[in-house]
């Protein structure tokens, strides 16, 4: 862990203003100081937005919530109105990782978490992400936890966030604000595929920082997260399946499906909400819907048990938001 | 039963005491009136209710000014990660993993470790319901990853916004590593102490 | 000093202390933040170290570039190999006292033999500097491309195992390959353990200081007798002149058995400075410089006739160990013991990786080899088509087969029994998966669980105060094992004085010599000692109680008893404390030495028990959960049921992780992928089955007055072979490679 310079933002302006290409924000600290630790992030200040005035959530006219980016993952998850209209939210959250880790991460430093390869974490190792050009380490090493969609030869890596496959399923905007002022992105635009550049994780230009995360409107119906791991807790996904499910009789009207785990951003299975829409609510429906998901996955030397894997997050998660929906 | 104090001559190890397992930087605590060095920045922390002023440079870790400036050394490091909870304190009173706070952002806040705990929760004698339901559950073994435990538990009892029920708990619990795989014990220990907590049970 | 080498006479009758429930009396201490571990010593003028390691597996350091990392701030001085103090090997002798973990000292030669290896030690005066510093530290590197890390990749599947014959390893009665060629039942099977890591909470730390020519040393050991004679030898002085200190450890598990080199690096640098350095080795490096379980490969191949008696077993072992340091796991020592078998044969060999040293682990050698044979003995039930418990009970050993000696005390049976009964084994359908319930299938599996009941020498000293508390002093440990408070227990239970009286002294070189804290053998080999001390002293206080103008002048020695507190003759008593005080004395101690006795010769010693496990499998999403455990075991007596029970449950958990989630696994390139406690995967509470232990109340007398056999390691045997065939039960899938991952579920 380098030093580095320290200086506290008392408002929005003074945070874009005071942050330059080699700073880095800290809210939660919980991304940031465990990649500083390990050298992977040197940024020379480190600015602090935790105290901004963005810790709201309020309900705008149009019927959508607006999250400010300093909520805690605690208190985000715990809001009756977030328990209420966007349960699958609210159990991505509290899926994530611990107790005291969630009552410290914003809402903001979630969305921008980093990737957990330990090639990437480990400044020794070639890695794309951390050093473009350097290579690889996981595509011939050990990637038992990359991702089999939408990687590149570059990078396979995973984006950890639960919350994010949450908000993905939701529908969701990033807010963010920088010197040239406001930008709405959709939630699904703002993470970036690999590609050719997989340093390049969103759409936050230099001096941006997000402000917001505002929901659509509740979508209602029937809504769950599943999230598959080897432990039971307090470990990232190996595939999880945020869904959510409207009835009308027997069909489904309307669905929403993202994952977690298996991509390298969070995943809106478009693919699936096709195969689901206008059919019967049923376990046939279901399979169709998660093999048009995984039919485009690509499986490397230690993770094609993802493809499995996420095939079945999608039919229990599709199940169980099928169920609350009739509940 | 085995009271929980213990007469002085009658504790187990000799060299216990804050007073010869003092901070080794001293340096870092600080009168008040002269300039921080260069690099170095002037803070005040409140932990356990007394106010501590110390010059550190940016990236000093809350974990780290606890143990190695105050020389407050119940609070554990285990991972320095956020990968274990041994590091568990309360910031007003929510449990949170101080090997990923930084020290300068702790200002105007309350920060409680377990030496504070039974106080901070106004136990001005004795122990806090958490640490005597863990004395009689023998919730523990090495005793390394305790205080995190704890403070993990009376947070999560306090808050009440968990579920009372095993399972609930048991997933509250589960940032907080026993490696001693003392977790049967810990659950029935939370529980009675949330059952006196809450007065339920 | 005395030396007990007649048999013990037992204690016995009604028991206050002893056998009892009791908090433990270091309780508060941890429960208040006022123990002291290692690293939460801190001494005045003290700097930090930080180590800098190897980012390849095998080649030669050419170079190390320093000045950037020596022009930090604060950075006092760097170490490695071209400045280091020329140093002696520690002798490595386990019977003298002075193994190390890793026999190669730090920065001995230029040879990189594994990622992680120690390359340089940053010492700054705050830690922040320390390790900024050495992340500025850059190494050249000649590279080597053949490393090898995964014994595994060498197995042909078939036949022999890989790896050098170890021949002193190699033991056998009968002829066990005729008899497996004309058995008419035969399994030819290989099994693995991965490679796991002790993952104690608390990191390796050392704080050394030098005054004049005195080392001491705080270390979190669990053999500070060991690390002090280790460190004499290697810096060629005498025993006396260090010190290792080490009240309180944050768990070990083998890991902190033997001295691992930043304990030589960190006084090296402490004496070249003139300053106490202060070292935690990184949680990375906790994975690659403080020992693992070896990475075992194993061949069982039993033989049975069609009723199920065994009439051969061969198990065959193989582990990875390290150019840097030897180790041996014998997978396989305890097998010839375990069942009655005329014809038995076993074998071990070793395969050198470019890793760290590997070392004991929890029940070291034992648990690799009981998930073996224990998986063998369900496979060899179902081609029998029999009850797996029905075939233990068929094979039963009624006397150490092995070593052809009764044993000193064995309720195997009733242990099988008793956990069944409470388990519902009778409720098991043998057709795997056809136990369900909702989305979930569940099986039942059951092992053997067994361990070495060992005893080893020991000193101890025992006080007399003149304020009525005792002092009990042992150069032993307490790893949370509840040694503190069963000394304590003993002391109360010998002398009537409450156990809050009592002043107990471990975890420093400078007591008299006591045992490591392993292998399950500290509790019977401590409370003998204990209880010859006292009676040195008691003697001492008779001696000054029937002393002209005493209190018991002229009576006969002998007449005289030790009853709370007091000294009883007769009618007349009077409180030990009150006697010193006449006496204007402050302290009457004694000290003992004992050591097991010929009863070595005439018995075998064991403990035995048997665990069941529930396993709950959902296919529909590849999720597996243990979901009850039920053990009961024969420890002898339990000297403390509470903590007792608690060191099983927590072995419990630990089998839980061998079994499911533990595995350090290295790619191509000889690269650790997953040396964190994220990615090194153990249980955590919600993981936590119903966990029911039951501990028999059997005191060994044979084994020590107390009748206490060790409690340490036993739970984790079997667990893993109990998921595992309960695995099979539930999928009709047999996994034989721990840990069962979800991706060697859906493959198979
Ligand atoms: C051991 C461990 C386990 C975890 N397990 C899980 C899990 O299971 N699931 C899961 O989803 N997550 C998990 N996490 C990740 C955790 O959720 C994130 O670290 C957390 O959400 C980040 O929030 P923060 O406020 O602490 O971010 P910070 O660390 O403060 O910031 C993270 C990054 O975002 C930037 N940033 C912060 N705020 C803003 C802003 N407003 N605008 C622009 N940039 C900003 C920072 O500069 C930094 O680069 C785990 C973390 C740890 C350490
Ligand atoms: S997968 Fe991505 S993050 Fe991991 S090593 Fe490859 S480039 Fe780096
Ligand atoms: S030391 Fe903070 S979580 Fe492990
Ligand atoms: S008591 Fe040892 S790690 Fe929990």
């Amino acid at each position: 862990m380098r030093g580095f310079e320290f200086e506290q933002a008392d408002d929005v302006q003074q945070a874009i203003n005071r942050h330059g290409s080699s700073d880095a924000l800290i809210a939660g600290g919980t991304t940031l100081l465990d990649l500083v630790k390990l050298d992977v992030m040197q940024p020379e200040k480190v600015v602090d937005v935790s105290r901004l005035p963005l810790k709201r959530i309020e309900t705008l006219e149009d019927g959508r919530l607006k999250v400010g980016a300093l909520v805690s993952n605690t208190e985000l998850a715990k809001h009756e109105i977030v328990m209420r209209d966007y349960p699958v939210l609210s159990e991505a959250l509290l899926s994530g990782a611990s107790t005291g880790l969630r009552n410290m991460a914003s809402t903001g430093g979630n969305v921008m978490q980093r990737t957990r390869c330990p090639y990437f974490r480990d400044p020794a190792m070639p890695c794309n992400k951390r050093e473009p050009g350097t290579g690889c380490s996981a595509i011939e090493g050990i990637n038992r936890n990359h991702a089999v969609l939408g990687t590149s030869e570059h990078c396979i890596a995973t984006h950890p966030s639960d919350m994010c496959v949450g908000m993905v399923a939701a529908g969701a905007t990033v807010v963010v604000e920088g010197s040239q002022g406001v930008r709405e992105i959709p939630f699904e635009e703002y993470h970036l595929l690999p590609g050719e550049t997989p340093e390049q994780e969103h759409d936050l230009l230099a001096g941006e920082l997000i402000t917001h995360v505002i929901l659509d409107p509740p979508r209602g119906g029937g809504q769950s997260y599943l999230k598959l791991r080897d432990r039971a807790s307090y470990e990232f996904a190996l595939a999880s399946c945020a869904a959510i499910v409207n009835l009308e009789g027997d069909r489904i009207s309307e669905a929403r499906v993202a994952m977690g785990g298996v991509a390298t951003k969070p995943w809106r299975a478009t693919a699936a909400e096709e195969a689901l829409k206008g059919q019967p609510a049923t376990r046939e429906t279901f399979e169709r819907a998660a093999e048009a998901v995984m039919q485009d996955a690509v499986a490397y030397s230690h993770n094609g048990y993802k493809i499995t894997l996420g095939k079945q997050a999608i039919v229990r998660a599709l199940r169980d938001a099928t169920a609350a929906a009739r509940a | 039963m085995v009271s929980i104090q213990y007469s002085s001559p009658a504790s187990p190890v000799g060299h216990a005491d804050p007073g010869t397992a003092a901070p080794a930087r001293t340096a870092g605590q600080t009168a008040a009136g002269s300039a921080a060095a260069p690099g170095r920045q002037r803070i005040t922390l409140k932990v356990n209710g007394t106010e501590h002023t110390l010059d550190v440079e940016p990236n000093v870790i809350l974990l780290d000014a606890l143990r190695e400036i105050l020389g407050l050394h119940g609070t554990k490091k285990g991972c320095d990660h956020g990968q274990c909870g041994a590091c568990t304190v309360h910031i007003n009173g929510r449990s949170m993993n101080s090997c990923l706070l930084l020290a300068v952002m702790q200002q105007n806040v309350e920060i409680t470790t377990i030496e504070g705990l039974a106080q901070s929760a106004g136990f001005e004698q004795g122990q806090h319901p958490v640490q005597q339901a863990f004395l009689e559950h023998d919730a523990y073994q090495c005793g390394y990853c305790t205080a995190g435990q704890m403070m993990t538990a009376a947070a999560v009892i306090n808050e009440g916004n968990v579920e009372g029920d095993d399972v609930s708990l048991r997933e509250a619990m589960s940032g907080n590593i026993c490696r001693c795989g003392a977790y049967k014990n810990i659950l029935e220990a939370v529980q009675s102490a949330r059952a006196r907590m809450t007065g339920e049970g | 000093m005395t030396t007990e080498t007649q048999k013990p006479q037992r204690v016995d009758g009604t028991l206050t202390s002893i056998g009892q429930k009791k908090p433990r009396i270091d309780g508060t201490l941890k429960l208040t933040g006022g123990a002291d571990y290692a690293a939460d010593r801190n001494l005045p003028n003290q700097t930090w170290g930080y180590p800098v390691s190897s980012t390849i597996a095998k080649g030669r350091l050419v170079a190390l570039e320093l000045d950037e990392a020596l022009a930090m701030p604060g950075v006092l001085d760097i170490f490695h190999h071209d400045n280091f103090d020329k140093l002696s090997r520690s002798p490595n002798d386990f019977a003298a006292a002075n193994k190390v973990g890793e026999l190669r000292l730090p920065f001995e030669d230029n040879e990189i033999y594994y990622h992680g290896q120690y390359i340089a030690l940053v010492v700054a005066d705050t830690f922040e500097h320390a390790r900024a510093a050495a992340r500025k530290v850059r190494a050249q590197y000649e590279k080597s491309d053949d490393q090898l890390t995964d014994i595994l990749a060498l197995d042909s599947g078939q036949g022999d195992l890989p790896g050098e014959d170890v021949p002193g390893d190699a033991s056998s009665r009968g002829d066990a390959d005729s008899a497996f060629e004309s058995a008419s039942i035969q399994l030819d099977q290989r099994y693995s353990i991965a490679h796991e890591n002790h993952s104690v909470m608390e990191m390796h730390a050392s704080v050394a200081q030098w005054e004049n020519d005195m080392l001491t040393v705080y270390e979190s050991s669990q053999g500070v007798v060991f690390q002090r004679n280790a460190l004499a030898k290697i810096f060629g002085i005498p025993q006396e002149k260090v010190t290792v200190i080490s009240h309180f450890i944050g768990s070990g598990f083998g890991s902190k058995l033997f001295m691992w080199p930043h304990a030589v690096m960190t006084s090296v640098a402490a004496r070249r400075l003139g300053r106490p350095v202060k070292t935690v080795v990184p949680r990375e490096l906790e994975y690659l410089n403080t020992g693992y379980r070896p990475t075992s490969l194993q061949r069982v191949r039993l033989g049975a006739d069609d009723s199920g008696k065994l009439l051969s077993i061969h198990h065959d072992g193989c582990n990875e160990t390290s150019p840097a340091g030897l180790h041996d796991d014998s997978v396989n020592g305890a097998t010839p013991s375990m069942y009655a078998c005329d014809n038995v044969a076993v074998t071990n060999r070793l395969v050198t990786v470019n890793k760290g040293t590997p070392t004991s682990m929890r029940a070291p050698g034992e648990a690799s080899g009981a998930f073996a044979l224990e998986t063998a003995l369900d496979e060899l039930a179902v081609k029998l088509d029999m009850d797996p418990l029905a075939l233990r009970h068929k094979n039963f050993a009624d006397r150490d087969p092995a070593a052809d000696l009764p044993w000193s005390s064995n309720h195997l049976k009733e242990c099988w029994d008793n956990a069944a009964q409470r388990f519902g084994w009778n409720k098991r359908n043998p057709t795997p998966g056809a136990m369900k319930d909702g989305d979930e299938i569940i099986g039942y599996g059951m092992a053997t669980q067994s361990w070495e009941a060992m005893r080893q020498h020991c000193s101890a000293r025992f006080g007399f105060r003149d304020d009525g508390t005792l002092l009990v002093a042992c150069g032993t440990q307490d790893i949370g094992t509840g040694t503190y408070t069963i000394v304590a227990q003993t002391a109360s239970e010998m002398t009537g004085v409450p156990i809050e009286m009592i002043d107990v002294r471990l975890g420093d070189s400078s007591l008299p010599s006591g045992p490591l804290s392993g292998g399950s053998f500290a509790t019977a080999t401590v409370l003998p000692a204990v209880s010859a001390a006292m009676k040195e002293a008691l003697a001492e206080l008779k001696t000054l109680a029937t002393a002209e103008g005493g209190v018991f002048e002229n009576v006969d020695q002998d007449s005289i008893t030790l009853r709370d507190g007091r000294l009883v003759s007769g009618d007349n008593s009077i409180e030990i404390a009150e006697l010193l005080r006449q006496n204007r004395i402050g302290l009457v101690d004694g000290e003992a030495s004992t050591k097991p006795g010929d009863e070595q010769d005439q018995y075998s010693f064991r403990s035995f028990g048997a665990v069941f496990v529930e396993v709950r499998w959902d296919p529909g999403i590849s999720r597996l959960r243990v979901a009850r455990i039920c053990s009961t075991i024969d420890i002898g007596r339990a000297i403390n049921p509470l903590t007792a029970t608690n060191q099983v449950e927590g072995s419990i958990v630990m089998g839980m992780g061998m079994g499911l989630f533990e595995q350090i696994e290295y790619d191509a390139h000889g690269y650790p992928y997953n040396n964190s406690l994220a990615d090194y995967i153990v249980p955590v509470n919600a993981d936590m089955p119903q966990i029911e232990v039951e501990l028999l109340d059997y005191p060994d007398y044979l084994r020590n007055e107390f009748g206490a056999r060790g409690v340490g390691e036993i739970g984790l045997t079997g667990v893993a072979a109990a998921i595992s065939n309960a695995v099979y039960n539930a999928t009709g899938k047999r996994i034989r490679d721990m840990p069962i991952s979800i991706e060697k579920l859906l493959a198979s």
